[in-house]
């Protein structure tokens, strides 16, 4: 797993790349939210687009970020989740957790 | 099962690193067998998920120590068989927390919900072993 950050209105945006599995992903996915959350950033979207795969131990990960984020008073929202991640998504019911778009703009202007 | 169809054996160490490579053949095969693009998605989900408990709670992550994966092409079904060399657990007993925002205990229901069939026990050798079976018309 890769993750390339950028900002956009004040909004942090995560790429992540390749498969979302555990392992060293769950320490690097931490750090980043832990870095940005001490910068005072607090509205997050993780973009997907370009994850291939996601295990159970990956939706851990995720679990994990976004409870942390929502302790701190913030949002972690998802981006572009491909079919087959949206599946496991409602499969595991989390759908009811993540609030997804597909569209970017869309994802940055929802924490107005 | 007799191997009186077309099989791919692969082993694989145990390391998250190769979890990709039973996805990678099943994706390669998807265009070429009668299975939706979904349905091959939702195996081959499962079989993640299975090579990610074999690895885990099998083999304990000792690098060394192989999983072991049979891929049995048979009248429109693909059974996937994962081995690893764990004490196995107890599916029957097994359930899963309710807890929506829980970090793990999610692998085995999304196997169960992805494929037709789904089954946990030892081989003759010893071994603890998954079965999973997805079916082109939906019958295991």
């Amino acid at each position: 797993m890769k993750i390339k950050e950028r900002k956009r209105d004040g909004v942090a945006i995560l790429e992540m790349s390749g498969k979302i599995m555990g392992g060293p992903d769950a320490a690097a996915f931490s750090e980043t939210l832990k870095t940005l959350l001490h910068e005072g950033v607090r509205n997050i979207v993780v973009d997907l687009g370009r994850v291939n795969w996601i295990n159970s131990t990956g939706l851990g990960i995720l679990i994990s970020g976004y409870s942390t984020v929502k302790k701190s008073g913030g949002e972690l929202k998802l981006l572009n989740p491909s079919e087959r991640i949206q599946s496991i998504f409602m499969v595991s019911k989390l759908h009811t957790v993540f609030q997804s778009y597909r569209d970017e703009e869309e994802a940055v202007r929802s924490f107005a | 099962m007799d191997q009186d169809h077309p099989r791919i054996e692969l082993k694989i160490p145990s390391q998250l690193l190769y979890l990709g490579v039973p996805d990678a053949i099943l994706m390669e095969l998807a265009g070429d067998l009668p299975f939706g693009q979904k349905e091959m998605d939702e195996l081959s989900t499962s079989v993640i998920e299975a090579c990610t408990n074999a690895m885990e709670h099998g083999n304990r992550m000792e690098e060394l120590q192989p999983v072991e994966i049979h891929f049995d092409f048979d009248d429109g079904r693909i059974v996937v068989t994962v081995y690893d060399h764990g004490p196995g657990f107890d599916f029957e007993g097994w359930h899963p927390s309710e807890e929506l925002l829980r970090e793990r205990g999610r692998g085995i229901n999304i196997m169960r919900e992805f494929t037709d069939s789904l089954e946990f026990g030892f081989a003759p050798d010893g071994r603890f072993r998954a079965r999973l079976v997805k079916s082109f018309n939906g019958q295991a």
